[in-house]
């Protein structure tokens, strides 16, 4: 049985997700988002600290996990605004185009 | 493009091959590997629309709703559920359904081991669907992957280069023959041209040609000599020769034009470079040889009769465009710079100094061939006066400007020296034969659309000319790592600022796509 405890908020959030996903903006997104994050040199900081993690926790024991929880905050701080404001501009322009949501 | 999903290469435990893990094996039963194939197909990579749809409306936390927090679907039974918050643990638990996979990036699960495995033959899947779906949606195949070839090669040398952001390889200096420097100006804007490069330190070329006397060749002889790491001048003797043998009017000790070599140079490395690919190549309109791939374009030429309005149009390569400059004696010169064209581009007009838009406008500007000119209308059947347009139909891959600063009218030879400003970013689509209809009716200013970025360009090589039509030297400025120029003056290689090369008067101007698609 499906239990659904949804804000209006995230439904909208939902529905937008399930158009992006529908016309395959949202691959699209993810593409434009990874050629971003390589060009301004996040991959290679992040690369950097999944690194230091590893050696840290130690090869034998570090689990993806381990990655993830370490990594994650530190991931999102550095994306750098530009590159927020552009894909914003960018699911607006495609929410403007698609507006019989 | 694509970055490593967490999933691939090796585990971090085994780092010989995919760990796995034996609690696999209560899965791997019966029609397994078509049931996870479907799982990654409607789920993880959607590639076709109606997957796309299904993966849109069913994934979804079967708990909370969520679309976000790592969704995981179970591998035992139809149930997904958030990782972030242990939804899929939860069910795990409960279920003893001990494996599940991330619908992100198609991770394996496993409760038991609370980590990630990494299965062979499940991995070999998820490369397999992965790729599938890539086709489909991006029309192009993901990640390279070494082939077996390959990696003996990368273990039998084990010296690896390292480019840093001030390492200078690609920087070399050429030894001056003899007013050589048309020549070695030229060399060192094709030894920087980014796909030119790509090309040759790849070993595309494959020679076929029975002599010595292969410019492909000896071009790719010459980009291992750029990128050798050696900082000694290279003596480009052997490129001199093959220069002359293939483009008899460039042979002999005087000084030539660095733009007339630059056409010889492609001109014979096209001819040559027919091996690439077979059949077709030495035909101008099918070929599909490298140096095509790169710089030829398409200009089209539209002549309307001034009777009829019937248009003829007709489209013709290019490898450069020459653009008249202000004091030439050819007519119609507008002596008025500015519009919207440089805004768009960012050029200066603080002097009202004349910039490369200006020279563009003019270039694609319709013209009235007048009265003496008139042509033979297909519409008319007869001869009626016109007006020509030349447009961009097609663009370069590098787009080669050539400012026309050597006057050899009958009357005069001089060279004009009026400075041209230039811009770093150019976007070409105020001169696209698409953008005709707008500038027929006066708009200048083009509503650029943000994420069109076919028409960008930008700036990675200045050819500058020096002195006068009897007298004079070549030197280059060339772009390294993306933000650093170099000036290349025969055997000197000295680091130059963006004001240098901006503030230099400019002879040959090359451009580079800024966004590449594929084919």
């Amino acid at each position: 049985m499906l239990k659904r405890i949804m804000s209006k908020d995230s439904q909208m959030r939902a529905a937008i997700n399930q158009k992006l996903i529908e016309m395959g903006e949202r691959e699209r997104l993810k593409e434009l988002l990874r050629a971003k994050l390589v060009e301004c040199g996040w991959k290679d900081q992040l690369k950097a600290h999944c690194k230091d993690v590893i050696r840290e926790k130690g090869l034998e024991h570090v689990t993806v996990e381990d990655l993830v929880t370490e990594v994650t905050p530190k991931g999102r701080a550095l994306v750098p605004d530009s590159v927020k404001k552009e894909l914003l501009q960018r699911i607006r322009a495609f929410l403007a185009q698609h507006a019989t949501l | 493009l694509a970055s490593q999903p967490a999933w691939t290469g090796s585990a971090l435990r085994d780092l010989n091959s995919p760990a796995g893990c034996p609690h696999v094996n209560g899965f791997k039963v019966d029609n397994w590997k078509q049931n996870l194939r479907v799982i990654y197909q409607c789920f993880v990579w959607s590639g076709s629309a109606e997957t796309r749809k299904r993966k849109a409306k069913s994934c979804i936390c079967h708990m909370c709703g969520a679309h976000l927090n790592r969704l995981h679907s179970c591998l035992y039974c139809v149930f997904f559920a958030c990782f972030a918050k242990k939804h899929i643990h939860e069910h795990a638990k409960s279920k003893r359904h001990n494996l599940a996979i991330d619908l992100l990036y198609g991770g394996i699960y496993c409760f038991m081991c609370q980590d990630y495995i990494y299965d062979k033959e499940m991995e070999q899947i998820a490369k397999e669907e992965q790729r599938k779906a890539w086709k489909m949606l991006h029309g192009f195949y993901s990640t390279w992957e070494p082939t077996k070839r390959e990696l003996e090669l990368l273990r039998h040398n084990p010296k690896r280069r390292r480019i840093t952001s001030n390492c200078t390889i690609g920087l070399r200096g050429l030894i001056n023959l003899g007013n050589t420097c048309f020549m070695n100006c030229i060399v060192q804007a094709l030894t920087h041209t980014p796909l030119l490069r790509d090309f040759f330190l790849s070993d595309r070329h494959k020679c076929e040609m029975q002599s010595n006397s292969c410019l492909v060749c000896e071009m790719s002889q010459l980009f291992q000599e750029f990128y050798s790491g050696h900082r000694s001048p290279h003596i480009p003797f052997r490129l001199l020769h093959l220069v002359w043998t293939h483009a008899r009017h460039l042979a002999g000790y005087e000084q030539q034009d660095a733009h007339e070599f630059l056409i010889a140079a492609l001109d014979v490395l096209h001819r040559h470079c027919k091996d690439d690919n077979g059949k077709k190549a030495n035909n101008p309109n099918h070929c599909n040889c490298i140096i095509d791939q790169i710089f030829t374009g398409g200009l089209q030429s539209d002549v309307t009769c001034q009777a009829c309005h019937g248009v003829s149009t007709t489209i013709d390569p290019f490898w450069d465009i020459s653009l008249d400059l202000p004091g030439s004696s050819t007519p119609f010169w507008p002596l008025s710079p500015g519009g919207d064209g440089s805004a768009l581009n960012g050029e200066s007009h603080t002097t009202g100094a004349t910039t490369l838009t200006d020279c563009l406008r003019r270039f694609t500007r319709p013209e009235h061939l007048g009265s003496s000119a008139k042509i033979k209308c297909s519409g008319c059947h007869s001869y009626q006066e016109s007006t020509k347009q030349l447009t961009m139909k097609k663009l370069p891959i590098v787009a080669c400007f050539h400012l026309k600063r050597f006057e050899h009218s009958a009357k005069l030879r001089r060279k004009i020296t009026t400075y041209v400003s230039f811009p770093l970013e150019l976007d070409m689509t105020p001169f696209m034969a698409s953008s005709k209809e707008s500038r027929m009716n006066g708009q200048y200013q083009q509503t650029v659309d943000p994420f069109n970025n076919d028409n960008k360009y930008s700036l990675f090589a200045v050819v500058n000319h020096q002195g006068t039509l009897e007298s004079g030297h070549y030197t280059t400025f060339i772009r390294q790592h993306k933000d650093q120029w170099f000036k290349c003056d025969d055997a000197i290689i000295t680091k130059a600022s963006i004001k240098d090369v901006l503030d230099s008067e400019g002879y040959l101007l090359f451009y580079h796509k800024q966004f590449l698609e594929y084919e």
